[in-house]
């Protein structure tokens, strides 16, 4: 048997307010989460030797600015898929030795700057989407409308039962002080809602607020050292499927996520019936059930089925987006969620509690698939 | 024409044998010289084989539908007049993917996989869009 590798730890979460922070630049939000973050896992911004970014948009400014002289330093673009692919990246910088603290970092002002998801500047799908303009086709909630779209042709999937996606976020974000959207609605309020892209609702759409996120990561014997019950990594993996990717794939990802899936519980006794939440990227609300279907929590084309009766709401089986994810929370890109896994299984969640949550799985679905277990227990082996 | 409001493509040189070819009622793909795989748009590489060699060939451009949405927000105010419209995603016969509109009648016993057939919108004197319609000849 080779000699695994040593396990890493999150040892610190940072978060801002969310909603419009103007007087904020993405800098600065990145600086207050991560100043959070710091003060939380006992560390001092001389202690970062490992420095990763996300759309914060240059690494030397906001390394200048908060004066750090990291060891390994990253900067990656603001795409949500990139949240699960910076926190492997930082235990793989830990695990080959190149840094012994790292924090990764994410700064969004886009609603403050004003950022648009359709019209001329959507970039979105390989960057090429110009193309489409001409046919009016633009936006990632339009792609994602016709994934859904075709989901219910194929496996008959109503947007009755996709409402119970965002119903039970929202009702999360409803015991969530930190949450931008509170107001809970039945399936009445989310039909009545307007369509953007049809066959999705306004309220199947992520929000788009201000905000920063920031975790530190480090060593399994050093996290015990450290004021915060460390969270483990206990298993990850990522998939791309970037092929054909300026559209729709034809399978919902349904084989990069599985393949994703496989690799994650290889590593791990860990099962998926162990879970005591999920934590799913919620750009879209279709996101959430091909997720489910993908990393194998039900059969492809069962998630609608799968959802009703509130199986994802706290009082569910499967608790899921505990904080109101994307769509209710905080527009975040995967961020929040991976402080919220920490945040459960620390048990600081409050009313929005998972009793005694000891292992989470985020996953996020995407032409990269991430998927990363959270744990509250060190592997022994 | 020339009071058309909505996004031209920005034809460049390598994708313009495409363009003209729409004005000339023919669909021209970019096609691997060693692989002859098509593809669209246009690339230096063939994304298959690497091969730079490349022609443009000719298809007849039947479809098959794949999904479609309807935009009931205009994200440009061209399209301002047309919401709720509709995008469809095609796949072609030969291979490549589109997004794009369907012209005329659109029952709702269209399904996913239905068989279409082009149809060239002349939308300004100097540019054609490849849009489809419901070919009724085949099932």
């Amino acid at each position: 048997m080779p000699t695994p590798l040593p396990q890493a730890a999150v040892v610190g979460v940072g978060t801002t307010r969310y909603g419009v922070l103007s007087e904020y630049d993405a800098y600065d939000l990145g600086q207050w989460a991560l100043k959070q973050a710091l003060d939380e896992a006992g560390l001092t911004p001389a202690d970062i030797d490992g420095l990763i970014l996300s759309r914060v948009p240059d690494y030397q400014r906001f390394a200048e600015l908060g004066r750090l002289d990291p060891h390994y330093t990253l900067t990656t673009p603001g795409h949500g898929r990139f949240a699960g692919i910076c926190i492997q990246t930082a235990v793989a910088v830990l695990q080959a030795g190149l840094a012994r603290t790292v924090a990764v970092v994410y700064g969004n002002n886009g609603r403050s700057a004003g950022d648009r998801y359709g019209g001329d500047t959507d970039s979105y799908g390989s960057g090429g989407a110009g193309m489409w303009f001409p046919y009016g086709m633009t936006s990632p909630g339009a792609f994602h409308a016709l994934m859904f779209q075709r989901h219910q042709a194929r496996y008959g999937t109503r947007v009755e039962q996709l409402a119970h996606i965002p119903m039970a976020f929202r009702y999360h974000a409803s015991l969530n002080p930190a949450a931008v959207m509170r107001q809970t609605f039945d399936l009445d309020g989310y039909l009545a809602a307007r369509y953007i892209c049809e066959p999705l609702r306004l309220l199947d759409y992520c929000l788009i607020n201000d905000g920063g996120v920031a975790l530190i990561l480090t060593l399994a014997d050093r996290a015990a050292d450290l004021p915060q019950k460390p969270v483990y990594i206990d298993a990850m993996a990522q998939r791309a499927q970037f092929s054909d990717s300026s559209f729709p794939p034809d399978d919902f990802w349904h084989g990069a996520m599985a393949s994703a899936a496989q690799a994650t519980f290889a590593q791990t006794d860990l099962r998926r019936e162990d879970m005591d939440a999920l934590m799913v990227y919620d750009n879209f609300s279709p996101t959430v059930l091909f997720s489910l279907e993908g990393f194998g929590y039900c059969q492809p084309g069962e998630g609608g089925a799968f959802i009703e009766g509130g199986r994802l709401r706290l009082d569910g089986d499967l608790p899921t987006n505990t904080s109101g994810g994307h769509l209710s929370e905080s527009y975040m890109q995967g961020w929040a969620l991976n402080v919220e896994a920490v945040r459960q299984i620390r048990g600081q969640c409050e009313q929005r509690q998972v009793a005694g949550a000891q292992h989470v799985h985020y996953m996020a679905a995407a032409p990269v698939m991430t998927s990363l277990i959270y744990s509250g227990q060190r592997r022994t082996s | 024409m020339n009071d058309y409001a909505k996004p031209l493509p920005q034809i460049d040189p390598r994708q313009a044998p495409f363009w003209q070819g729409l004005r000339e009622r023919q669909i021209l793909l970019p096609t691997c010289s060693d692989c002859a795989k098509a593809r669209f748009p246009a690339t230096r590489f063939c994304g298959y084989c690497w091969s730079e060699a490349m022609q443009w060939v000719p298809v007849a451009g039947g479809a098959t539908l794949q999904a479609y949405a309807t935009f009931h927000k205009a994200y440009w105010a061209g399209f301002a007049a047309d919401v709720p419209y509709q995008v469809i995603q095609v796949r072609l016969d030969a291979g490549v993917s589109l997004f794009s509109n369907r012209v005329g009648p659109w029952s709702p016993r269209v399904q996913l996989g239905a068989r279409l057939k082009p149809y060239f919108d002349d939308v300004t004197p100097s540019v054609t869009l490849l849009k489809f319609s419901v070919d009724e000849a085949q099932p």
